[in-house]
């Protein structure tokens, strides 16, 4: 049965009302909790219940776990929700701010600092997220900056109608179908409450859940302010788990954030980002888990990848990857590991997604499952295929975020990670960029567009020539500064190790 | 023909599935594989893999597709060749009761015969059969299409089928698996085979089929 009270949701939506007064007239502190604190009570409803604290459905397509996984994991996790708790209401104290009760939610957060990022890679309190999240994406000066915007776009929006809204249409009730928010008919089922007016059809009691109307009006207001990217599938995932957490007027300048300054043209409309995200991880891939790139950097024929074939033609494994880059690991990972990657985001920047995209490959690769799933013999597409399923089956599976987290910065008993650098990243993806437009400029003077495929390739020798990854010349060769990032790993990591060993 | 006759002689094809969003590609897929339906399903961000096999009894073959599921959106048609690229089969998905939807099908099959591997297997198909009386395209308008590409020597598979009630969904895949060149792979002298992309599909002659989920009788 389901045991959290209709009063609590009833409760949630008013609450939304009351954070969009808040960014509309600035408080100090939000008076209530959105999220309910863990505690004793609400532990014992999430275990004895069908839903998470979030709304998600225990046992979702998110995550490949049985409601006893979850349950055995979640009695742990509750504790150590409970102990960080304690540690962020001490951080916060010690730096002059006022948490007055349980319910209290701080809209200041101390400034940036080794402890706190220690903090907040440990998770920062459910019930604190949205506010922290913002705080720290720098999502009160974009909002100081565009006081009313955000009312104004959805004034103007209101009755729009274009490609873009028609698609965004299609997918509002395909965000999140197993939360309870997002699709309405989850708790008239759950409820069993008597007497409760059955709605007409699932698709009207969706489509008057206050959550889909308000993702229409992000998703329509961010299409309209961002012409450049419009809608793209999979900002429904990223608008939706935002307004789990805060008002509609700070999900939508967090996504303009996100999408500005943290993954800039991954959903832009020909997915450039895409592209050049996933060149960067591919090179990541080849040097920092060099023996998954001995499997997955080659292409269907089996033709090993050399490095100057890299950008060229992205191993088919992105098809698989790229998805955690557009959605942010939404879908990909059970939402709790999803959560807690987004509170180091926030704070830390892109090379948060790097870092755990590496950790996850490395995880697979490592994994019983994956040695056993392993190419056995040419490593041809079919294999290739079933390491695929893999990739998208196993990360599903992952309840615990500290293993996560952990093997992602842990230098000893992890990979280590941590010390890929924001700067690294930055470097890596402007010489991917600028590869990839140096090829399209050749391409596109020797290929003529009007060209048929045949004609194509004739003049190419090459099949494989299309509108993306249609170069075939060699220009990129010597990854220099990678090579430096191997030195400096490999100077870290004995340093720690002769460090530790004196301990 | 050289096939034994006591062993199911078994190949594995590349299918991938295209057409605009929220038709239902995915639908019909998890119909496939695993048999089930959910009325909401969450849109699908860059692509999904899963395969299944099905047996043509008559030919004693055993047939493993490995789907390439894909994201319907305008823009994620710049990662689409890589999706194509050697597939032996595609389905180029419309809803009925969307005509829009229809004319980009069309498109996705004008593409593939420009870009596609020669011989590639295409099926047309009409998805939520469920909602025929909301049925805004034409069976006969797209007869009509269906057989003006044919005349061009372009074989074009059509069907309709219901994701949702089940209806039609496996007769695609035998339809389809009837259509692949099944035997001159196995025979190993087909230089269509050759064609569809730069690879052999997977042959393995002695393998026995391994109790396929989905019966391929009709």
């Amino acid at each position: 049965m389901h045991q959290r009270s209709e009063s609590n949701y009833s409760n949630n939506y008013s609450l939304l009302d009351m954070y969009k007064e808040d960014s509309e007239d600035e408080q100090n502190t939000l008076n209530t909790s959105k999220l309910d604190s863990i505690n004793q009570q609400t532990t014992k409803e999430i275990l004895n219940g069908d839903f998470d604290r979030y709304g998600f459905k225990k046992v979702s397509v998110h995550s490949s776990i049985t409601n006893e996984t979850y349950n055995d994991w979640f009695k742990e996790y509750a504790e150590f929700l409970k102990e960080r708790k304690t540690k962020w209401v001490m951080l916060l104290k010690s730096n002059g701010l006022q948490v007055d009760s349980e319910k209290t939610i701080p809209s200041r957060f101390p400034p940036k600092s080794d402890k706190v990022k220690k903090l907040i890679r440990k998770g920062i309190p459910g019930e604190w997220r949205g506010s922290a999240w913002f705080f720290y994406a720098g999502g009160y000066e974009k909002l100081n900056k565009h006081v009313g915007v955000y009312d104004k776009i959805v004034r103007d929006t209101k009755n729009l109608q274009n490609k873009d809204t028609d698609v965004i249409e299609r997918d509002l009730n395909r965000t999140f179908p197993d939360n309870i928010y997002f699709n309405g008919s989850l708790r008239s089922n759950q409820d069993g409450t008597p007497g409760k007016q059955k709605p007409q059809s699932q698709e009207e009691e969706k489509n008057s859940s206050p959550m889909i109307r308000s993702l229409r009006r992000v998703l329509v207001a961010f299409a309209h302010y961002q012409p450049q990217i419009g809608y793209c599938q999979s900002l429904n995932f990223l608008a939706g788990l935002l307004l789990l957490f805060m008002s509609e007027e700070r999900s939508f300048w967090l996504l303009v954030i996100l999408t500005e300054r943290i993954i800039p043209k991954v959903h832009s409309k020909n997915l450039e980002g895409v592209h050049t995200d996933q060149g960067v991880l591919m090179l990541c891939i080849k040097e920092y888990i060099p023996s998954l790139w001995s499997i997955l950097g080659k292409t269907f024929e089996g033709e090993v990848l050399s490095e100057d074939k890299i950008l060229t033609k992205l191993p088919p494994v992105t098809l698989v990857t790229s998805s955690w880059f557009m959605s942010v690991f939404v879908g990909v990972l059970p939402i709790e590991s999803v959560l807690r990657i987004w509170d180091i985001l926030w704070y830390e920047g892109s090379k948060t997604i790097f870092r755990f995209a590496l950790t996850l490959c490395k995880t697979c690769l490592e994994s019983e499952e994956f040695q056993n799933a392993k190419p056995r013999k040419k490593n041809t597409e079919l294999e290739q295929v079933e390491l695929f399923q893999f990739m998208q089956s196993f990360p599903k599976t992952l309840i615990n975020p500290n293993v996560l987290v952990d093997n992602c910065f842990k230098k000893i008993g992890g990979y280590g990670y941590g010390s890929i650098s924001q700067d690294e990243i930055n470097k890596c993806r402007e010489f991917v960029a600028k590869q990839r437009q140096k090829l399209k400029n050749k391409s596109n003077s020797v290929i003529n567009p009007e060209m048929n495929a045949q004609e194509r390739r004739l003049l190419t020798g090459d099949d494989d020539i299309h509108d993306v990854y249609g170069f075939n010349r060699s220009i990129m060769s010597g990854v220099a500064w990678n090579n430096n990032i191997s030195n400096k790993m490999k100077k870290r990591f004995s340093r720690k190790a002769s460090k530790s060993s004196l301990v | 023909m050289a096939s034994s006759t006591d062993t199911t002689r078994f190949a594995q094809f590349k299918l991938v599935l295209l057409g605009e969003s929220a038709v239902g590609k995915s639908s019909i897929v998890h119909r496939f594989v695993k048999n089930t339906f959910d009325n909401f399903r969450e849109s699908t961000i860059g692509a999904a893999f899963l395969t299944q096999t099905i047996t043509l009894p008559e030919s004693k073959t055993t047939i493993k597709f490995e789907i390439w599921d894909t994201a319907g959106q305008e823009r994620y048609k710049s990662l689409a060749p890589m999706y194509y690229r050697n597939a032996h089969a595609a389905l180029c998905v419309y809803d009925i009761t969307n005509p829009s939807s229809f004319t980009k099908a069309q498109d996705w099959i004008k593409e593939l015969k420009k870009q596609a591997p020669e011989g590639i297997v295409i099926c047309l198909v009409g998805n939520k059969l469920d909602l025929s009386e909301e049925r805004q395209v034409d069976e006969q308008e797209v007869l009509q299409y269906v057989q003006e590409l044919n005349h061009q020597e372009n074989n074009v598979l059509w069907a309709e089928c219901s994701a949702k009630s089940g209806e039609g969904v496996l007769d695609i895949f035998n339809k389809i698996g009837r259509a692949l060149p099944v035997e001159e792979v196995i025979n190993g002298a087909s230089s269509r085979a050759r064609q569809v992309g730069s690879r052999k599909p997977g042959v393995d002659l002695a393998r026995q089929a391994h109790s396929p989920q989905n019966s391929g009788c009709c």
